[in-house]
């Protein structure tokens, strides 16, 4: 067995031992070592997936558990092992989650030391189901590492014990376990059609199986849980409470790669095992295009109603998810290089947005945009960060996110997506920058829709200094700046390989080529943002009848939107089955 | 290992009584007004998932899938899906642990457990 595959296993094992070690020993170390550990942890497992992204470039690399290969049952197509494989695409998104930890709990550093580490032993826990997730091969077996990864990410969110985490980790719970019994079901019924869990063989026993209802049910419920994850409109009501009140290092890596690994997963599951059926390839192009459409619109208007800076920037992450999944809709290869290149772009910006948010919580009391007002004017650093990370949001024409951007609209060609993809961009930038703008230049003008948005008083402690807390939120922006063609010739490979894990090299490999654009199309949602900050901005209370018959046409919209997401757990689980009727429905009419 | 086409055999009844199940646990999620019992609804949903996948690998006139006191190769029911069973199960009960824990602490700060009158940030109007 080559070294790479060898050493597989250890990108999990790692941090699922340190974390009970950890846990056992906590009680005699001083705080500083888990901090320390922790770190240290998450940054090995970051090189080695790298690495291993590296090495899988060049051939697979595969870890056969116990030694139970395909060969070993004696027939052929009877697959009893579980595999891990580090696919190019899954190992670098692996990395990535781990250098996301690594800052994330640099930023936490000191935070919670008065409950003897348990904060690093859960955060271990969650990178070890996350990367679990990323590499295994197997379906049940993903199944495990996304419910590991919940459980995980359910306990962070309540962590704090406060009025309003407790609530808001009970509405995620609800929601995201009756996805997994959704999740399950569907293992079970694509068990049921093709005999086997393991994803290659599923992929070529799907490809004998025409018009089966067992095989459509199957789909509909993996996908509609994956997608819970992904918080995919009408999926998608517990992101804004969950990632509003987890604790701001988490809710850094909830945004940041948690939710797009609901993308990744079903990406993954797509190109492996829904693609060789005409009629699920059929639904993936149609029905996930129109969802992703929907998703970045109306949570780009979510966004901008909103003054809770981390309820905004969790609206945000929730558009730009549905912008993903337009990339994953393509389902080839170019839709795919630009989904991960999205996954990475998104994931370092809003990351270093939600830590100014946390900052602001540290120094100020508050993460609301209008209680904050002017009160970061002596901020400058923070202040760069967020208008810096801002106007990538807003699709500032270079880093990484742009060049994803521009992937997603390359890979689905209509006018349709194009406008959604800008109006969310353009949405989502917008209302950051109007926070910052009020938070750290001082400029105002009346307030409009976000008046009404719901906000809380609160307060995070932490004795680190700002530096320590400064520091990993400038390198995730400066990563976030690199240009994109320093990753277009691994993605190219990458997302070619999700394909056919185990033989990359059968298909064409080449960089995704970015469309040649004009600069007033480039320029375009930045544009769009600057006219909205600047209405918002030099908005007055209203006086003239037209003029305010307008202001109540608009706070009425916005109300009925609002009123959606109500934050009871009754509704979210109402409109959660109304998504699975979607997904009924739109099955149903292909058939 | 064969156990794809299992469920047949026993017909459509399975299947209607997971949905059944289902539905029952979505109504009273949906219609709760206390959090411990909604946590119960849940567990409604999840045993629903359970009736569904050991449907799944039922044969009719299949032993159980143990080789102790049997040759290998008679006939049993498929032992892939009790285990995915069995591996929820556990996972199952971490969750309901969380909540009930979740559920205590409400009660503690709000002094209420009804999910009607409990949501994470307020609006401010």
């Amino acid at each position: 067995m080559t070294l790479p595959a060898t050493l597989l296993p250890v990108a999990v094992l790692l941090p699922l031992g340190v974390a009970l070690w950890l846990l056992a020993i906590a009680h005699w170390l001083p705080p500083r070592i888990a901090d320390w550990t922790a770190v240290a942890v998450a940054a090995a497992v970051a090189l080695l997936c790298a690495w291993l992204a590296r090495a899988g470039l060049t051939g697979p690399v595969v870890q056969w558990f116990g030694d139970w290969t395909p060969a070993s049952s004696g027939r052929p197509g009877v697959v009893l092992g579980i595999s891990f494989v580090a696919d190019p695409a899954s190992a670098a998104v692996a990395a990535f989650a781990a250098l996301l930890f690594a800052a994330a709990l640099v930023f936490a550093w000191s935070r919670f030391d008065d409950t003897r580490s348990h904060f690093q032993v859960l955060m271990l826990l969650f990178l070890a189901a996350i990367v679990g997730f990323c590499l295994t091969a197997d379906l049940f077996n993903l199944f495990v590492w996304f419910e590991l990864m919940s459980i995980a990410a359910f306990a962070l969110t309540a962590y704090p014990l406060g009025k309003s985490s407790l609530e808001g980790a009970f509405n995620f719970i609800i929601t995201n376990a009756l996805a997994s019994f959704w999740m399950l079901a569907g293992v079970g019924l694509l068990y049921a059609r093709t005999g086997t869990l393991d994803m290659a063989t599923m992929g070529r026993a799907v490809a004998q199986l025409h018009h089966d209802p067992v095989l459509l049910g199957g789909f509909c419920l993996v996908s509609v849980a994956l997608l819970t994850k992904a918080a995919i409109l009408p999926l998608h009501l517990w992101l804004s409470d969950a990632h509003a009140v987890a604790p701001t290092p988490v809710s850094v890596v909830f945004s940041g790669v948690m939710v797009s690994l609901g993308l990744f997963g079903l990406a993954k599951l797509v190109a492996q095992v829904f693609l060789p059926s005409a009629e699920l390839t059929a639904l993936v192009h149609g029905l996930l295009c129109w969802l992703g459409v929907a998703t970045a619109l109306i949570a780009g208007l979510m966004t901008w109603a909103q003054r809770h800076l981390k309820r905004l920037l969790a609206f945000s992450t929730i558009a730009h998810m549905g912008v993903m999944l337009i990339g994953l809709s393509a389902a080839t290869p170019a839709g795919f290089a630009a989904l991960l290149l999205y996954l990475f772009g998104h994931g370092l910006v809003k990351s270093v947005l939600f830590m100014v948010a946390g900052i602001l919580l540290a120094l100020c009391a508050s993460a609301d945009e209008l209680a904050l007002y002017r009160r970061g004017r002596t901020r400058v650093p923070a202040g760069v960060a967020m208008i810096g990370a801002a106007l990538l949001l807003a699709g500032l024409p270079i880093g990484l996110l742009h060049g994803a951007d521009q992937l997603i609209t390359a890979s689905q060609p209509s006018t349709l997506v194009r406008v959604a993809t800008v109006l969310a961009t353009s949405l989502t930038g917008a209302a950051v920058l109007r926070a910052a703008a009020r938070i750290f230049l001082g400029w105002s003008g009346a307030p409009g829709a976000e008046i009404t948005a719901p906000t809380e008083r609160e307060h995070e402690k932490s004795q680190a200094s700002l530096w320590l807390m400064l520091a990993p939120c400038f390198v995730l922006l400066a990563l976030a700046l690199l240009p994109e063609r320093m990753l277009a010739p691994f993605l190219g490979q990458a997302a070619a390989g999700l394909f056919a894990p185990l033989h990359p090299s059968a298909l064409q490999l080449s960089p995704p080529a970015l469309p040649h654009e004009s600069a007033l199309e480039q320029f375009t949602p930045l544009i769009l943002a600057a006219v909205l900050v600047g209405a918002a901005l030099a908005r007055r209370r209203s006086t003239a009848p037209l003029a305010r018959a307008l202001v109540g046409i608009e706070t009425g919209a916005f109300r009925v939107l609002q009123y959606v997401h109500s934050g009871l757990v009754a509704d979210y689980v109402a409109w959660m089955v109304v998504g699975l009727a979607v997904f009924g429905i739109a099955v149903g009419e292909s058939r | 290992m064969s156990g794809s086409f299992g469920s047949l055999s026993f017909g459509i009844l399975p299947w209607l009584i997971a949905a059944w199940l289902f539905a029952v646990g979505l109504y009273g999620i949906v219609s709760s007004r206390n959090y411990v019992h909604l946590i119960g609804c849940l567990a409604v949903c999840q045993s629903a998932t359970y009736v569904l996948l050991l449907a799944i690998g039922l044969h009719r006139g299949a032993g159980p899938p143990i080789f102790y006191d049997h040759p290998p190769g008679t006939r049993a029911v498929d032992p892939v899906v009790q285990a995915l069973v069995l591996t929820d199960i556990v996972v199952g009960a971490a969750v309901t642990a969380l909540l009930l824990a979740i559920a205590l602490q409400v009660q503690k700060r709000r002094g209420s457990v009804d999910p009607q009158a409990l949501r994470p940030l307020r609006p401010t109007q």
